[in-house]
């Protein structure tokens, strides 16, 4: 969280990920390179199928089984322990899942506080940082609703105090507005524009080609590939585009410059 | 981790009590094996108890000395158990009494004869009425109370009898019995004293006196075809300090007297107790392996539970996971909730086991012990089943691929 903005927080050299055996063998991710720097907004983009999810697995350490090099503040991926990855999961990164994923057996404070299990804080202090994130998003009332009991955004914006409790150097969403209206979509998405803001790095896998507005760098998959890149230059401010079809072909300079 | 344990704990606890007609129904199976060893155990000790309780009570300065030679390992001794007494032709005599009965530190001694035959009243006894040859010092050896009347006396008559207060109401319809005749094997013998109840049919001296006849030594060679049997010998000695001495010597006395033969053998403390309660534990222990069945069926429930819960949490393990959950938080999460149930299933058995033990002992003449031994047991075996059977779906749930639980049921 504390670290200094100069070393690039996720580099990814020549990624492959395989799927199937045989015939039936196909890269889901086939050469992915990309440097990502801290306090970067990325939205990726991409038909379905073309890895982006996939890609997000990867970087947030729940896929194993990668070719190529996945460097994580500085440490290489493929060294790692399953229990080492699950200690990174649980200090630097914060999920956001388009089904929100909360457990619906828990209240919406103990979902929040969940992430703070594994890191070992004690039960009161785990509450207590669970209501204070729980305030930030204006829920304070419903700490003690269970997750059926809030609208779509409600439980969004619930997911995203449970992301964010840890207080992780990285945000994965991937689509955090799938299930949702657009309004709400648009709350969601300021929020985690706010968050941008405090200096989070967000990824976020998207299909809804508005949502790249509040994007510092857009990234477009093609088939396991990088299609376009709109710039690996850190938090360029509002230079995403309005048409990101327009800016295709200054990506693909950008790229072929870089490699 | 002391943290994480907790709140594995109350994970455990929210999760059993969203399932809770599953829960109970795991924990009463797991709860009925642990009860029937837990009521097994607590009889069979107490029943045990019974004996080396009289051995104390007696004051810790009695010995006997029963024929056979000292067996090598306890549990000839139940093997044997009947038949030492009751079918060997025994290698005590009279001699070895009167020997014993010369030593130094010897309070007193008597022997113990127990034969069967008839036993008649105003009606007959029931078969397999113990018949006791001894003389007058086993009434104070034994601590045996006479209620009414008086104990052997050599001044009297020979052919005089004591009878249990339990005989008496046998053949008499009444426990006023002094002065009446009973026929034994033929002979008249008048009564001159009524036992005192002592209501424990398991004893140390193998006969439950409150149905027995017990007549002087010298009419026992009339009742038994001339032939003496002194199937125990019973020693008590001047305080509990000498009685060390006491066994030293007569082991010495009478391997003089036997030729050097070691056919007799004397015991004292709990070992005069071991044959009994050693038989006790043996069946104790056939009883309870066949109850142990019963929980390996509670550990299964247990395991078939656990196997519902981590498929039907598949998500759930996902998310964990994604949280930053290690492999080894997964696996004791639900460890600890398949030892929650085994241990609730523990508790909640060994309680009803004493339960159903006080129950059954209102028909028993004794009670069940308690003791921590029993309870450590149970307590031992549900966490041992807890683990064992909740071993493998934990780390079923632990190696699912965090990709693929997140996806189950979008």
């Amino acid at each position: 969280m504390a670290q200094s903005s100069h070393p690039p927080v996720i580099v990814l050299n020549d990624l492959k990920k395989r799927f199937g055996i045989g015939n039936a063998e196909h890269y889901a991710i086939d050469g992915i390179d990309i440097t990502i720097q801290k306090g970067e907004f990325i939205a990726i983009m991409g038909p379905s199928g073309c890895g982006k999810t996939t890609l997000l697995n990867i970087l947030g350490l729940l896929d194993s089984g990668i070719e190529g090099d996945y460097e994580l503040d500085g440490r290489h991926v493929a060294t790692l322990s399953s229990r080492k990855q699950a200690h990174i999961r649980s200090q630097q990164i914060g999920f956001i899942f388009q089904s929100f994923n909360l457990i619906s057996r828990l209240t919406v404070i103990e979902n929040v506080a969940l992430p703070l299990t594994y890191k070992g804080s004690s039960r009161l202090s785990r509450i207590k940082q669970a209501s204070a994130m729980l305030q930030n998003f204006h829920l304070g009332e419903r700490e003690y609703y269970m997750p059926h009991q809030l609208s779509g955004g409600q439980t969004q914006r619930v997911a995203i105090a449970r992301a964010l409790v840890n207080q992780p150097s990285i945000i994965l969403a991937d689509e955090p507005t799938g299930n949702l209206d657009s309004r709400t979509s648009h709350i969601i998405m300021e929020e985690l524009s706010d968050l941008h803001k405090q200096g989070n790095t967000i990824i976020m896998v998207t299909h809804n080609p508005r949502l790249t507005t509040y994007a510092s760098r857009v990234i477009t998959m093609l088939d396991g590939k990088i299609d376009t890149d709109t710039g690996a230059k850190p938090a360029k401010k509002k230079r995403s585009p309005k048409r990101p079809l327009g800016k295709k072909q200054k990506g693909r300079k950008k790229k072929g410059a870089k490699s | 981790m002391k943290l994480l344990f907790l709140s594995h704990v109350q994970n455990a606890q929210q999760s059993l009590k969203s399932n809770r007609m599953r829960s109970v129904l795991t924990i009463l199976g797991m709860a009925i094996g642990v009860a029937s060893i837990t009521a097994i155990l607590a009889l069979s000790s107490g029943a045990s108890k019974i004996v080396s309780d009289q051995v104390e009570a007696l004051g810790g300065n009695i010995a006997v000395v029963r024929p056979g030679a000292p067996s090598e390992t306890p549990f000839e001794d139940i093997a044997q158990f009947p038949t030492k007494q009751y079918y060997t032709a025994s290698t005590l005599t009279n001699y070895d009494l009167e020997t014993i009965q010369a030593l130094p530190g010897v309070e007193a001694a008597a022997p113990l004869m127990i034969l069967t035959g008839g036993v008649s009243g105003e009606s007959n006894a029931p078969l397999n009425t113990p018949i006791v040859a001894t003389t007058p010092e086993f009434a104070t050896i034994s601590d045996l109370e006479v209620r009414d009347g008086q104990f052997l006396d050599p001044s009297l008559s020979i052919n005089t009898a004591v009878i249990g207060a339990q005989l008496s109401v046998n053949i008499f319809g009444t426990e006023q019995s002094i002065g009446k005749i009973v026929t034994i094997k033929g002979e008249p013998f008048t009564i001159i004293g009524i036992l005192k109840r002592t209501n424990s049919p398991i004893n140390y001296n193998g006969v439950n006196f409150d149905a027995a006849v017990i007549v002087n030594r010298e009419t026992s060679g009339k009742l038994n075809q001339d032939t003496l049997q002194i199937q125990q010998i019973n020693i008590r000695s001047t305080s509990v300090e000498t009685l060390d001495d006491v066994i030293v010597y007569t082991n010495k006395q009478l391997l003089k007297n036997h030729f050097d033969e070691q056919d007799f053998t004397v015991l004292s403390g709990d070992q005069i107790a071991q044959p009994t309660s050693q038989l006790f534990l043996a069946i104790a222990g056939t009883t309870a392996a066949v109850a142990a069945i019963s929980l390996i069926v509670g550990g299964i429930g247990i395991m078939n539970i656990m196997l519902v819960s981590v498929a039907e949490r598949t998500r759930e393990i996902g998310i964990r996971k994604a949280l930053g959950a290690t492999n080894g938080n997964i696996v004791w999460q639900f460890i600890i909730e398949s030892l929650a149930l085994s241990i609730g299933g523990g508790i909640s058995g060994y309680l009803v086991g004493y339960l159903a033990a006080f129950a059954i002992s209102t028909f028993l003449p004794f009670d069940p012990l308690i003791s921590w031994q029993t309870a450590a047991l149970a307590l031992g075996l549900s966490i041992t089943i807890g683990t064992l059977f909740g071993l493998y779906p934990a780390i079923r749930a632990a190696r699912k691929d965090p990709i693929d639980a997140l996806r189950q049921y979008d």
